[in-house]
């Protein structure tokens, strides 16, 4: 498989170093979970990944051309965050439309594929309405159809079901699971939910303490036993929360 | 509906309120005189008078003439500083500067002043107007640029939206709740130093018929052109702003 995103040594500093270094790569197709202690620099990382904001260190290349943050790249990088971030005051519809201005695709496709992904995400008969009128979990389930509708290189999601009780939270983990098997994108996924990392990503991304580096990088590929991998990262992430807050165990 | 919700949907203590108030006024009025206090039943017979003179529109039209041309011109220039802001925060800043000066400038300022450059024209008035509103509808606008969601923004940015894509789907519909208000207010506020300017000078408006007719001693009609003034601002509030506010709302 080819080698869809390659990070080298990111780095981020704000008033304290953030994240030291972080390198690894992803294949195209591939279901990457990021996950970590709170305040490791989950989101800065994907946020750099995303070209939302520069990077201190390090580089990341995207089909072998950097990401540069505030320069549009040539491939296409479609961003769910955790918040839905739709335009109240536009329909579903016009909400996933609207992105699909920039492609230059005529107003009659722009429909079509509107109409599709918003059928994709199980929002078909919804599309007028206006986000204020349907629940979180659909909101949410418009800002993903919103981001696979312009077709991305890479799908980057910031914890996108971190608002969403947990029957819809499991909900939308088979949805985003199922979209990613029927669309076959690369994606890129926050969250801090272990059991959600297991159940939905192909490999696992463990992010130690801050400043952070990798601590671990799992394929999670069936071989290993669920509830084990559970308990070992469950493990890992108490060791890391507990370095983060000086390293005095209570 | 219950009985209590009913009584307050007709404003029936408004009524009950007003009732007595009136009682009280005609007490007065016959304690001291039609010169200081004109009767109830007088200024009602003054309004249809001017009503059937037609010389209520006359006034009003002139008043709201100025009014339009002042305040308008004023919204006009609001929006261009609320541009200026939402491009460059160094702008941003010196309008911030400009409106709390001209916040702080009192209306009769701008009364001497547009007399000494305008004399004694419809200028006066208009200009007077204009300088007055434009910090209120101004600071709205500003705050509400200021106020666009950064997070959608960042969508749009992520989503590489142009910039005048970015500011015709994100700024302009975050910030008309803002100018609606501002306008609103605006409004109010121009009605009411309009018709103070339009005491010096002019010919016509309800600020001069008001005066003159303090002037002849007609002190019922000082209170019938009072009644005018208020059903204008009522009227223009409920046909005008309240539609506005209710269309901007429909997504909500």
């Amino acid at each position: 498989m080819a080698i869809k995103l390659r990070v080298s040594g990111v780095g981020k500093d704000y008033l304290i170093p953030i994240i030291e270094s972080v390198s690894f790569s992803v294949e195209a197709g591939e279901f990457v979970c990021l996950l970590g202690p709170n305040g490791c620099g989950k989101t800065t990382l994907l946020r750099i990944i995303g070209g939302i904001e520069p990077a201190t260190r390090g580089a990341v290349l995207l089909d072998d051309r950097p990401v540069v943050a505030g320069d549009p790249h040539s491939r296409k990088v479609g961003v769910v965050f955790q918040e839905d971030r739709l335009l109240p005051w536009m329909t579903l519809a016009e909400n996933v439309a609207l992105v699909l201005k920039p492609l230059g695709l005529p107003a009659a496709e722009r429909r079509t594929i509107t109409r599709r992904h918003l059928g994709l995400a199980g929002l078909a008969g919804f599309e007028d309405y206006y986000p204020g009128r349907v629940s979180g979990g659909m909101r949410q389930r418009a800002a993903i159809a919103r981001a696979l509708a312009i077709e991305p290189d890479v799908l980057l999601m910031d914890e996108p079901f971190g608002a969403l009780d947990a029957q819809n939270r499991r909900i939308m983990q088979n949805e985003v699971r199922r979209i990613w098997k029927e669309t076959g994108r690369t994606i890129l996924f926050v969250t801090h939910s272990i059991e959600e990392a297991v159940a939905i990503g192909t490999t696992l991304v463990m992010m130690s303490a801050r400043p952070s580096r990798i601590r671990e990088l799992i394929r999670n590929d069936g071989r290993s036993e669920r509830a084990k991998l559970i308990d070992d990262l469950n493990t890992m992430i108490m060791e890391e929360v507990e370095r983060q807050q000086g390293g005095a165990p209570s | 509906m219950s009985e209590r919700d009913l009584a307050t949907r007709l404003h029936l203590p408004t009524l009950g309120a007003t009732a007595v108030i009136v009682a009280v006024w005609s007490l007065l009025s016959w304690r001291y005189g039609a010169y200081v206090l004109p009767s109830p039943l007088s200024v009602v017979r003054g309004f249809g008078e001017i009503l059937a003179t037609g010389e209520v529109w006359k006034h009003t039209g002139a008043s709201l003439y100025r009014i339009l041309v002042g305040f308008g011109g004023a919204v006009a220039i609001a929006l261009l500083m609320g541009l200026a802001s939402f491009l460059s925060s160094r702008a941003r800043s010196v309008v911030h500067d400009f409106l709390a000066i001209l916040n702080a400038t009192s209306v009769f300022v701008w009364i001497v002043i547009s007399i000494i450059w305008f004399g004694l024209s419809n200028w006066a008035p208009i200009f007077t107007t204009f300088m007055i509103t434009l910090p209120v509808v101004a600071s709205n606008i500003v705050e509400g640029v200021e106020n666009v969601d950064r997070r959608l923004l960042e969508m749009g940015d992520v989503y590489r939206l142009p910039g005048r894509e970015k500011f015709r789907a994100i700024v302009i519909p975050s910030t008309l709740p803002y100018l609606v208000a501002g306008m609103k207010i605006g409004f109010g506020l121009a009605l009411k130093v309009s018709v103070v300017a339009e005491i010096f000078g002019v010919t016509s408006g309800i600020g001069y018929i008001m005066n003159y007719s303090r002037e002849i001693l007609a002190t019922q009609m000082v209170f019938v052109w009072a009644l005018v003034m208020i059903l204008v601002m009522m009227v223009t509030d409920k046909l005008v702003f309240d539609s506005i506010s209710r269309r901007l709302a429909r997504w909500r």
